[in-house]
């Protein structure tokens, strides 16, 4: 798989902003820059999954991670409101000798990554050897790109098919573990009146909090 | 004439070598990015985001963290996918395919972790990580 042309430079563009980004979301002071950072960063990898010829993917990533989680998250730094705390001298990283010690941690981990990537895929092209010649993608039948540089796949069809023949079984325990997850958040979310209400709180605490609070006595459990 | 006529060959000789030398290899890697490329960026993504989780305090910037992470990974799984796709293998999309997992574990995680979160900062009022230590002995 080797870019070129337009291509290439795109590659470059979307995979400098997306590592520039990712920096701003660790180092940004506010949690909402950091937010907003990290979405710049998710639809940066969305290109570069556009130019490896996953458009499927790319869409999906758009759609779940930047639609999705991330007005989650903001929702939820809105919730917990920290910019009185974040407008303080309050530090936002953790003490010294743990940053330094994580970090050392960190440069270690990014000289054995880097090798490995360098010496696998020196292996690599040993086993594949033409793989400079072939420029050509999977399937040239479909209709060229602006760039000309390459052709669109047929890349959503086929992620389509496989997904529901090739990957049926963890297609179906995917959308259990999301109705586990909607469900397990919103008992997590829930206030102690609203746990009050239906029912579900232990009764010694119960009492507890009506000694804190006698609000929550008036809350009668609602059985349907 | 003597000299200029040994130059001219020597010189040559010395433009082929920049030619075919270092630089221009490196030119040609910066103008054909490949896999390895792919591969750079995504492990420049998993660190700084391994860096981030590790030094941060705030336990929202922490989720953000993670969710690089996963990024780096699903950016290694696209690109290998797309690599053996030219090498004509059979299941060229599984890459993809675990993508879309990795996506839908990554959602359902957030969705938990914030639930979590909430239900901290309505107990504790704080989301410096430092100072959630129920646990702690």
């Amino acid at each position: 798989m080797t870019l070129t042309g337009y291509e290439a430079l795109f590659f470059w563009i979307f995979g400098l902003a997306a590592i520039f980004a990712a920096l701003l979301t660790v180092m940004a002071r506010n949690a909402v820059h950091s937010a907003l950072f990290l979405i710049s960063s998710l639809v940066s990898i969305a290109a570069l999954f556009v130019l490896a010829g996953a458009e499927f993917i790319a869409g999906v990533q758009i759609l779940v991670y930047v639609g999705g989680v991330m007005v989650l998250f903001l929702f939820v730094i809105m919730l917990v409101n920290v910019s009185a705390e974040e407008r303080g001298r309050e530090q936002i990283f953790n003490r010294q000798r743990q940053v330094t010690a994580s970090l050392i941690f960190c440069f270690l981990l990014v000289a054995g990554v880097l090798s490995a990537v360098n010496k696998g895929y020196r292996g690599l092209k040993a086993q594949h050897p033409q793989q400079e010649a072939a420029v050509a993608p999977a399937s040239p039948d479909g209709p060229s790109n602006a760039t000309g540089s390459s052709v669109m796949t047929r890349d959503t069809e086929r992620v389509g098919g496989s997904l529901y023949r090739y990957a049926a079984l963890p297609f179906e325990i995917a959308s259990v573990l999301l109705l586990v997850a909607i469900i397990g958040s919103v008992m997590l979310a829930r206030t102690l009146k609203q746990e009050a209400s239906a029912d579900d709180v232990d009764p010694e605490t119960l009492q507890e909090e009506i000694a804190r609070d006698p609000e929550l006595a008036k809350v009668e459990p609602q059985s349907e | 004439m003597t000299m200029l006529n040994s130059f001219i060959p020597a010189l040559a000789f010395l433009f082929q070598e920049v030619e075919g030398g270092m630089l221009s290899q490196m030119k040609y890697a910066a103008t054909h990015p490949d896999l390895s490329k792919f591969l750079v960026i995504g492990a420049l993504l998993f660190i700084i985001g391994v860096a981030g989780v590790l030094t941060r305090r705030n336990i929202i910037v922490i989720f953000m963290s993670i969710e690089l992470i996963l990024n780096a990974a699903n950016l290694n799984f696209v690109a290998f996918s797309r690599y053996l796709q030219e090498t004509g293998s059979m299941n060229a999309v599984a890459g993809q395919i675990f993508t879309v997992f990795v996506i839908v574990v990554a959602a359902a995680e957030a969705a938990i972790g914030l639930g979590i979160v909430i239900a901290l900062y309505r107990n504790k009022e704080t989301i410096w990580v430092d100072e959630i230590d129920l646990l702690k002995w």
